[in-house]
């Protein structure tokens, strides 16, 4: 029975092989071919042979028009009918035909072939967009397998032995850093491992490497290879703002989206990722529009964390947050002026901090007193008034 | 039992994709004459059988059974003088669902292995069903082995080493010829390549069931060509082992068989139990179950791995029984 149809050799390039070109590569990325498959159906296909050469990624494959795999050391010849793998690569897949007349067939299987071609290497060669949202969502997702959160970790890059923070900005989607750890590298390796994906790649992305490849430790600041790319990471606080970093997170931190507000969950295995994530969106719920104060740290909230749990957001604001808003209603500054008496170590350093002098400072507080009803400056009254500055930011929708 | 077959190899899927125009999983009686006059037959013919002046190519008409017509052998002897001694024998049954086909169908894989081991091909026209019912067929093949055998040293070869090898309805034609041999102690034959064999009329085994409707011969298909050799007795108490070897009570003193399949085809299990059978009548077997392959998936599709697969581990078999 099998010698009844014609033998699956080269195409006549009539009407109708282009169909069937398409129809074969279908069913080849249908059923999950290998990349040795995809190559053999071009050679097949075109009647020539036919060779992928991708050196970035170290691939090469050639096969016969019989389909026999023969690899050659020999460079492809410019004048072969060639495609890239992306619209704007090299060539990288070609067919072995000399002289070549340019051929609506040679074209079709040239594209189709190499569009499977990137579709596997991209799945088995770690050429995973990093800003994958669906590996992100499965990594956070507590409810997914095990299974699957593991392969979405190496998907992203992620080593799965390794620890990882979630981070919550207020704008955009989850993102996953991996821990910095001690042994990392100092500062000043940027683009000394080719395998370490530099900033300018991850600036779209939602994995970021450690900070410390890019050289942003406080002894030494950003270089200006890291500095120029899109995603500049930052250097725990230390380059955010004026507040100061916790002891022993200056360059350690992970790296933080550049604006907006961010809630940065705590390092942990990486199947602990959704508690990660969770502790992470309740940081992010105390951050706040101020400079200094837009990335918070789930580990720095220590009981503060359970105010969480009490306001829920966009519920009625308690009376000293209604005092508050009445109280900035009243003047632009006012607001400002007591969000740096709540979070400097003195009125002096406070009064630096928003550019006034200190006895403006004093004539604001006076004023702010009067119009909040409790005294700012004593330290009952100055939790009192860190205490509303923080629901306020809880209550918000 | 799973009505779902095995997925194919992704190579043959696709290979599926550019022949299921040319070819259907089914096929009806009233299709045979439309086949037999199709494209495919035509083509097979155009296949250079000298493969580039190896082999010089003879028809020869000789004797059938008795009170039978005459038969015709296609003769592919290489043209340069025997190595050493005698050569050996391939002889070839073509395939075609005991329905189609003609002795150049198929003729290229012994002719390939015939390249590789030195050795003469000689492939067998039989009459077809359903004009000419078994046992015309098995007969035929066995008239055409006779004389091969008794005229071997006109052909520059060895009478004592006949490999008989046939495909699909060819496979079952050789495997049924192995047990005419035995019975009638007709010619010795020292091997027999039994290519996803057409075994049993009874069409009823798992993968028969699994394969309706998919893929490349399927249950009804199989029907088609069991009921054009048999008639009414298709499937029933009498039907012998000359025309369906599975049917066979005694499979010992056979030849070392070499057997293969696709795990995705309707004679997958027939296939399977035909080996077994063989290894527990004490007898010599080789077994390949190609997994994904469809029916005569590597003639479909050559270039494919498991194709490729598939015909070294023909020609390794060949090698070791012909001790070359």
């Amino acid at each position: 029975m099998k010698e009844l149809a014609g033998r699956l050799t080269a195409l006549d390039p009539d009407a109708g092989a282009a169909v069937q070109v398409i129809a074969y590569f279908d069913r080849l990325a249908e059923s999950r071919a290998g990349l040795e498959a995809l190559v053999r159906g071009a050679a097949v296909l075109a009647g020539v042979p036919a060779r992928l050469v991708d050196g970035e990624r170290r691939v090469q494959v050639r096969v016969e028009a019989d389909g026999t795999r023969r690899d050659s050391g020999s460079p492809p010849d410019p004048a072969w009918p060639s495609a890239a793998l992306s619209p704007d690569g090299v060539p990288a897949l070609w067919l072995e035909r000399a002289g070549a007349e340019p051929s609506v067939v040679d074209a079709v299987i040239l594209e189709r072939a190499a569009g499977a071609v990137r579709r596997v290497l991209d799945r088995t060669r770690g050429r995973a967009p990093a800003d994958d949202p669906a590996l992100v969502e499965t990594l956070l997702d507590a409810t997914a397998p095990e299974s699957a959160r593991l392969h979405a970790a190496r998907r992203l890059g992620l080593d799965p032995a390794a620890r990882a923070r979630a981070l919550a900005p207020a704008d955009g989607p989850p993102q996953v850093v991996p821990e910095r750890t001690a042994d990392e590298p100092p500062a000043g390796r940027v683009g000394a491992e080719p395998n370490v994906p530099l900033a300018g790649k991850a600036g779209a992305g939602t994995v970021i490497p450690p900070t410390g490849k890019f050289g942003a430790g406080p002894a030494a600041p950003p270089t200006r290879k890291a500095a120029a790319g899109p995603g500049v990471p930052l250097a725990g606080k230390a380059g955010a703002g004026p507040s100061v970093p916790p002891a022993g997170r200056a360059g350690a931190g992970p790296t933080i989206p550049l604006a907006g507000r961010v809630g940065v969950g705590p390092a942990v295995p990486v199947l602990r990722l959704p508690e990660s994530w969770d502790a992470a969106r309740v940081a992010l719920r105390f951050a706040s529009e101020e400079p200094g104060r837009r990335v918070v740290h789930a580990e720095e909230l220590g009981s503060l964390a359970l105010l969480a749990d009490l306001v829920a957001p966009g519920a009625e604001p308690p009376a000293d947050v209604l005092a508050l808003e009445a109280a900035a209603a009243t003047a632009p500054w006012l607001l400002a002026t007591l969000d740096a008496v709540a979070s400097t170590t003195s009125l002096r350093a406070a009064a630096t901090e928003i550019n006034v002098h200190h006895s403006t400072l004093q004539d604001r507080l006076t004023h702010a007193e009067h119009l909040l009803g409790w005294p700012v400056r004593t330290p009952q009254g100055r939790f009192r008034l860190q205490l509303a500055l923080t629901l306020r930011h809880l209550t918000r929708p | 039992m799973s009505l779902v077959p095995p997925p194919f190899d992704p190579e043959l899927a696709a290979a599926l994709e550019l022949i299921k125009d040319v070819i259907s999983p089914g096929l009806t009686l009233d299709q045979i004459d439309e086949i037999r006059q199709g494209p495919g037959i035509a083509l097979l013919a155009e296949l250079d059988l000298t493969l580039d002046g190896f082999f010089e190519v003879e028809d020869r008409k000789v004797p059938g059974p008795e009170g039978a017509p005459e038969i015709s052998l296609l003769i592919c002897r290489p043209t340069a003088p025997p190595a050493s001694g005698p050569r050996p024998i391939v002889y070839h049954v073509h395939g075609g669902g005991m329905v189609i086909g003609n002795n150049r169908v198929g003729v290229d894989v012994p002719l390939a292995w015939a390249k590789e081991v030195d050795a003469v091909v000689v492939s067998v026209e039989y009459r077809l069903a359903p004009e000419h019912p078994h046992p015309a067929p098995v007969e035929d093949v066995y008239a055409g082995l006779v004389w091969t055998a008794e005229h071997a040293a006109e052909l520059d070869a060895d009478p004592e080493r006949i490999v008989i090898a046939g495909a699909s309805a060819g496979g079952g034609l050789s495997a049924a010829l192995a047990l005419l041999t035995r019975d009638r102690k007709g010619p010795q034959v020292i091997g027999q390549v039994l290519m996803c064999p057409m075994l049993d009329d009874r069409n009823d085994t798992p993968s028969a069931q699994q394969m309706a409707g998919v893929g490349v011969w399927d249950r009804t298909a199989n029907e088609t060509g069991w009921t054009a050799l048999l008639g009414e007795a298709r499937g029933g108490p009498d039907v012998p082992a000359y025309a369906a070897p599975a049917r066979a009570e005694d499979l010992s003193g056979l030849p070392p068989a070499f057997l293969d399949v696709g795990s995705a085809e309707t004679f997958r299990d027939e296939v399977v139990a035909y080996a077994s059978r063989i290894w527990q009548a004490g007898g010599v077997a080789e077994l390949h179950v190609w997994p994904g392959g469809f029916h005569g998936f590597d003639g479909f599709a050559p270039q494919a791995a498991l194709s490729q697969g598939a015909r070294a581990a023909q020609l390794r078999w060949l090698r070791r029984l012909l001790g070359s």
